[in-house]
């Protein structure tokens, strides 16, 4: 890789410890993906808590903040492994939360703003067409390559720290124009209306197309869709197929038309999509017998607008016996929702909100479904149904309205 | 007799251990445990199955940043893989390996990744950005 004189000066430890370890290992990276050089970019946001990263991580992080690493770009972080409030069902081992607490210190000593969610694209930061960033949650990548034309590659780990120290990353996937051209032609003849409905589109190519550097160019959305349904979509391409970016013609801003998408790429094959196979998502999933089921409105958390959304629905109803019900979102959200009486009127029909978390990343979350006896997970999230399954939950996907139904008639429709 | 096999990008140290062959994508997340280093989703191909000291064969990769801390902590646990061939990868993989200091690479295609059966004993060296298959079952 060829480095300017500043990159040399970080490589030779003249910036710091930190900065140097940091920029060593994105060399590394760099390299295996054959990238030439690096890309200055404008913002990070950080993943990382004590759930995947271990006492190993920890440790990492307490040698970084040794060495005074410092955020060179403005940083958010993703969502945390630990719900900080009281709750019932969710007991978390005391000990590991004292450690996500030191994470969260270290974080915003280098820096970095703790915003602790997975929708700062929707709450937090909005990058422009062609701005260069370095983001650490997948949906988040997906989201900031496709609606909003930025430019990241995943960076999971040590890799969006690293971004942030040396304010740079690698040229290689996503920041090249290269590699955003579509690859595949996604015919949509189905209706799609529920956020849990663009899931399914997402799992329908997602699944079969597993493939980091497939683009998917879809057609024939007609109706403009919300930043909810894009948001839906694209977590869950990035779950089922590793996907980073998809066009969609006329809605997306590297595909006002269909051959500004592809550009000059001819697409490996089309699928079309039909109402029907829309369907066929929704009944592969079966029930099976259980004293105790959760349902679930996580994975992306909630927007304000979907707040919104299911406080309406479950206004004047109760969760019934044997049914437990968590929604998460971020601190900024969950504020709003409360002036705005959302939380009230979820809280009312008992239903357990969660800040700052995702639910499938909780601590301790196998032995808390144990401890529970909880086993079909309804969601209206096909991502959520998909990353959580390390955790042996029966998953099944629903529309928002549907797992609002169950929740309150206990009846596994 | 031994038979090499040809990988496209390759990172890391040679090491010879038996290989654990998965059909489908892999994510630290989604489909292991990642307190013991057996694979618990249910309906995995490899369910059942520890990756502890063994060489992953996967052919597609999922979604998933948790890999870029996971191998590192699995390492640190003592239940780490030695080391990752993948049909297709994605970069949290890449990151994570290196952090982790696991031998890493892809482009392993489908004719090679059908020789390949849990137990048999390779040798992978990403300098050559080779696997050798050094005793066959």
């Amino acid at each position: 890789m060829r480095l300017t004189d500043l990159e040399q000066s970080m490589l030779d430890g003249k910036q710091g410890e930190a900065v140097r370890e940091a920029l060593a290992f994105q060399l590394e990276v760099g390299r295996f993906f054959g990238a030439e050089r690096f890309v200055p970019i404008t913002n990070a946001h950080l993943m990382g808590d004590i759930e995947v990263m271990g006492n190993a991580g920890l440790g990492l992080l307490r040698r970084l903040s040794d060495h005074h690493g410092h955020c060179a770009v403005s940083t958010s972080t993703n969502a945390r492994c630990m719900h900080f409030g009281e709750i019932d069902e969710l007991r978390q081992d005391i000990v590991e939360i004292e450690k996500e607490k030191e994470i969260v210190r270290h974080i915003k000593d280098m820096g970095a703003v703790a915003t602790d969610t997975c929708i700062n694209y929707q709450t937090v930061y909005q990058p422009k067409l062609g701005e260069h960033v370095a983001w650490g949650d997948t949906g988040t990548v997906i989201y900031a390559n496709s609606v909003l034309g930025a430019r990241t590659n995943y960076e999971g780990g040590m890799s969006s720290f690293a971004a942030s120290l040396t304010a740079r990353t690698p040229a290689y996937g996503f920041h090249l124009d290269a590699n955003r051209r579509g690859t595949l032609h996604v015919n949509v003849k189905a209706q799609l209306g529920d956020t849990a409905d663009w899931g399914a589109l997402g799992k329908i190519i997602g699944h079969p197309n597993q493939d980091y550097f497939s683009v998917p160019v879809f057609h024939g959305i007609d109706e403009m869709p919300l930043s909810d349904h894009l948001k839906h979509l694209g977590a869950s391409l990035a779950s089922y197929g590793s996907m980073a970016m998809y066009h969609m013609v006329g809605v997306t801003p590297e595909a006002m038309t269909s051959a500004q998408a592809f550009s000059g790429r001819n697409p490996d094959h089309t699928i079309e999509v039909t109402n029907a196979d829309i369907a066929s998502v929704y009944s592969a999933y079966n029930y099976l017998e259980a004293q105790a089921n959760i349902v679930v409105f996580s994975g992306p958390q909630l927007s304000i607008f979907e707040m919104q959304n299911i406080a309406k629905l479950f206004e004047g109803r109760h969760v019934a016996t044997g049914m437990h019900v968590f929604v998460t979102t971020n601190h900024a959200v969950w504020s709003d929702a409360k002036r705005l009486g959302y939380v009230e009127t979820l809280e009312k029909s008992g239903v357990k909100i969660l800040q700052g978390v995702c639910f499938y990343i909780l601590q301790r979350l196998t032995q808390i479904r144990e401890e529970n006896g909880w086993t079909n997970l309804i969601s209206n999230s096909a991502k959520l149904v998909n990353t959580i399954t390390a955790h042996r939950f029966n998953t099944i996907l629903r529309k928002t309205h549907q797992c609002v139904d169950i929740a309150c008639t206990g009846e596994l429709t | 007799m031994s038979t090499k096999l040809q990988l496209k990008r390759a990172w890391g140290p040679t090491v010879e251990a038996p290989v654990l062959v998965m059909k489908e994508g892999f994510s630290p997340r989604y489909d292991l445990d990642r307190w013991t280093g057996v694979i618990s989703r249910i309906g995995h191909t490899a369910e059942g199955q520890s990756i502890v000291g063994k060489i992953l064969i996967i052919p597609t990769v999922k979604g998933g940043v948790a890999a870029g801390w996971a191998f590192y902590d699995l390492l640190h646990k003592g239940i780490a893989p030695l080391g990752l061939v993948f049909g297709k990868l994605n970069p949290v993989m890449v990151q994570g390996a290196i952090l982790a200091n696991i031998p890493i690479a892809d482009g392993l295609d489908q004719e090679s990744m059908l020789m390949l059966h849990s137990g048999q004993n390779v040798r992978f060296d990403p300098s050559n950005k080779t696997i050798t298959i050094v005793n066959f079952l």
